[in-house]
């Protein structure tokens, strides 16, 4: 029998070395994507915000009994934009992407250039249209920013109502009607408001080094008179005379003094203003009450009240939408059925919803939920116990779609130039608006 | 069949051979294989990525998928585009600020620091390279309050002594760029002093006993012995800080974001705004390509004309 000769010491050391490298190798390759259907899941979640944490890591029972997996989050948190930026890096990489993630609605518009929402995230559509009612009862204005081509990328996790807050005592203090019914009106009662207390009913932002927040101001107040960014199709409709309309009147509205201009919403400019009641009224989204005013604030609870926004007298809607969250599902990945089935057992159940409102204080994404008794009897300590949610509900057939576009980082860019343009006189509404879209379409075509 | 007879002395010949060559290869293989871990990280780390972003320059890509090939496009679009027009012309004013106020004040600075007789020297050196220490977030923060329009430190300031305030620092698209330059001023005049003290303690003193022996004023001494004494020091730093400058981003990018309007946006900001807010990775490339083109040419021109590098008589 031929016994083989003993491999030599230095052939099994470069043998060990080569299994060495290989093993390590495929360490470092694709993750597995045989799906999971049932068992022991560890679903890894990337998001901003704590909140979120909290909601899905609460869920995580209800999810359990509702579905055939068994559970765990591991959660990651990130800035909005970062949360992009390291998915994309991830999926290059080919491994470490997470199997859920939560896309601010000003990210959201990267995943849509080229491809990428295509390659990278699970269509939401089939699984929508197997639940019997779910296409009819989501709103259509929150799955709209989070759609291409038809299908749906991401759950939104909020209706992001704007709406009018203010300083019940001051308004009182001062003698001004609560319930102006035009922008209009409410503007002269702001100048004088402003030349006999050194006060303003409305705030825009100038904050340089964010251009969302510049473009917020308007945003808010150009999709109430019905304007828009961009349609369904993607293309640019900014130029129109609704945008030119709101934009002068926040012009004309600095120069009275009805607006004042802030560097920040969120942080000491805004807190001085509020402190020192330069500011006592302003046009928001609802959850601006938990993320710039309580925290800026809180000795002023109990002194704040929400009203709906006035309305234009030329027309338009009685509030809009800014901002928002959607979470959306990695695909191809063993857990991806699993995540889907989180999401939807979590997120979109009409208890999800309930809870979500109670915990985070983000309005229901499905018509139905508006409806539930719970939520309507639910008073706010900060906004001296007014019972909020039937005026969201009140205002819920007003809220408007927002229709993103890929370029939509172009166009934040350039407007916030041509708006601070437009606030310090420099050119007209007219020109500011026309600016705008001449440098986006020279820009989007790169 | 034919038996091969090996000759004994042919075969202890090669056998000897083979002894006195793998030593010699392998001394001469040993510095090759010291400093080929630098040469590795080199390629990997360097010439890779220059390589890469060559080539990505030539195409269309978001990030994710196969790029497309299109030539000299991106260079072409580059060409017309009014925002990297912006982009280079602001890059360029920080430049100027750095080589031409904010060298000559950390020279100024290191001059003063270096006088005999100064009282308390070193907490003064400390309180000068203190910006430096700072994180760059901490700083934008705190300036950011400092230029703010209508609630911020200086506009408090200038109304309490002038009875006039509400400048908008941050806002007008020229005083942003001023503001952005006060702010370059204070994070990096320290640091570059330290340069500066550094080579002034090097200069012989007996140039100095000699100047004095002639008669020279404060102002002669610096211009005739200090300046050129400091010439290597001067040369580096300057073109150190003209590099750091053609490559500013933590200033803008915290503290204006670009704007307003543009005014303050760097060409490392329009890079990373085209790569990562608008997915336009070959785009982005193409400018990193022009960025590195120009910075290595000038700073090559600077070299020459400060002789950086040549030997001294």
């Amino acid at each position: 029998m031929y016994t083989p000769p003993p491999m030599p010491r230095r052939t099994l050391l470069r043998g060990a070395l080569g299994l060495g490298t290989a093993a390590a190798l495929a360490a470092c390759g694709r993750d597995s994507t045989t799906a999971r259907t049932s068992g022991d899941v560890d679903l890894a979640l990337w998001t901003h915000d704590p909140g979120y944490e909290a909601f899905f890591r609460k869920g995580i029972p209800e999810a359990d009994r509702l579905a055939d997996f068994r559970y765990h989050l591991t959660v990651t948190r990130a800035g909005p934009a970062d949360i992009v930026t390291k998915l994309l890096a991830q999926a290059v990489a080919g491994r470490g992407t997470p199997d859920m993630a939560g896309f601010e609605i000003g990210s959201f518009p990267r995943m849509l250039r080229g491809d990428i929402s295509e390659r990278l995230l699970h269509d939401f559509t089939p699984d929508i249209a197997a639940v019997p009612g779910l296409k009819d009862d989501l709103l259509p204005a929150r799955t709209a920013p989070y759609r291409k081509d038809g299908r749906v990328y991401a759950l939104d996790s909020d209706t992001p109502m704007v709406v009018y807050y203010y300083r019940d005592d001051l308004f009182t203090k001062y003698g001004l009607a609560k319930d102006t019914p035009t922008w209009e009106e409410f503007a002269e009662l702001g100048a004088r408001v402003n030349k006999d207390h050194n006060a303003s009913l409305c705030v825009v932002s100038t904050n340089g080094s964010d251009t969302a927040q510049i473009v917020q101001s308007f945003q808010m107040l150009l999709y109430q008179r019905g304007g828009a960014f961009f349609d369904a199709d993607q293309q640019l409709v900014l130029d129109s005379a609704e945008a030119e309309e709101v934009l002068g009147f926040l012009c004309e509205g600095l120069r009275s003094g009805f607006v004042i201009d802030i560097s920040d919403y969120y942080g000491a400019a805004m807190q001085t203003a509020l402190k020192q009641g330069r500011v006592i009224g302003l046009p928001m989204a609802i959850w601006y009450k938990s993320y710039g005013l309580v925290p800026n604030v809180p000795e002023q609870k109990g002194k704040w009240r929400v009203r709906a926004m006035p309305r234009f007298a030329e027309g338009g809607g009685t509030t809009a939408a800014l901002g928002g969250t959607g979470f959306g599902v990695i695909k191809d990945k063993a857990n991806t059925r699993a995540a889907t089935d989180f999401l939807l057992n979590t997120w979109l159940t009409h208890e999800g919803q309930v809870r979500r409102f109670i915990e985070t204080g983000y309005l229901p994404t499905r018509r139905s939920v508006f409806e539930d008794p719970q939520l309507r009897g639910l008073k706010d300590d900060f906004c001296g116990g007014q019972r909020l949610f039937g005026l969201y509900r009140d205002l819920l057939p007003d809220v408007p779609p927002q229709h993103t576009s890929p370029d939509q980082s172009i166009l934040f860019d350039v407007l916030a130039g041509n708006l601070l343009r437009a606030y310090r006189g420099d050119v007209s509404p007219r020109q500011a608006l026309r600016r705008t879209a001449e440098e986006f379409r020279d820009q989007a075509g790169r | 069949m034919t038996t091969a007879i090996a000759d004994p002395a042919s075969s202890a010949r090669k056998r000897t051979g083979a002894r006195r060559t793998a030593p010699r290869l392998k001394q001469s293989r040993a510095p090759y294989l010291f400093i080929a871990p630098f040469y590795v990280l080199y390629v990997l780390f360097m010439l890779v990525p220059v390589l890469v972003s060559l080539w990505l320059s030539l195409t269309e890509w978001v990030g994710l998928g196969t790029p497309r090939w299109v030539g000299l496009r991106n260079y072409r679009l580059l060409a017309t585009d009014v925002s990297f027009h912006r982009a280079l012309g602001n890059t360029g004013v920080f430049v100027m600020i750095a080589v031409f106020v904010v060298v000559p004040l950390a020279l100024l600075i290191a001059q003063a620091l270096n006088t005999r007789g100064l009282r308390v020297r070193d907490l003064w050196r400390t309180a000068y390279f203190v910006p430096i220490v700072v994180s760059p977030i901490i700083v934008a923060l705190i300036f950011g309050l400092i230029f703010d329009r209508q609630f911020g430190l200086l506009n408090s300031v200038l109304r309490a002594l002038f009875g006039t305030g509400g400048v908008d620092w941050l806002g007008d698209p020229d005083l942003a760029k001023v503001s952005i330059g006060l702010v370059m001023l204070w994070r990096w005049t320290g640091y570059l002093t330290v340069f500066f003290l550094a080579g002034l303690q090097a200069v012989p003193k007996e140039l100095y006993e000699a100047a004095a022996l002639d008669g020279a004023g404060r102002v002669r001494t610096f211009t005739t012995v200090t300046l050129p004494a400091l010439k290597p020091v001067t040369a580096f730093v300057v073109v150190t800080s003209f590099i750091g400058a053609a490559q500013i981003f933590e200033e803008p990018y915290l503290l204006t974001g670009g704007g307003p309007a543009e005014s303050t946006l760097s060409v490392t900001m329009f890079i990373y705004r085209a790569a990562f807010q608008r997915q336009q990775f070959g785009y982005a490339a193409a400018a990193a390509v022009v960025l590195f083109v120009l910075v290595f040419g000038l700073s090559q021109l600077f070299n020459r004309l400060l002789g950086i590098g040549r030997a001294t008589s």
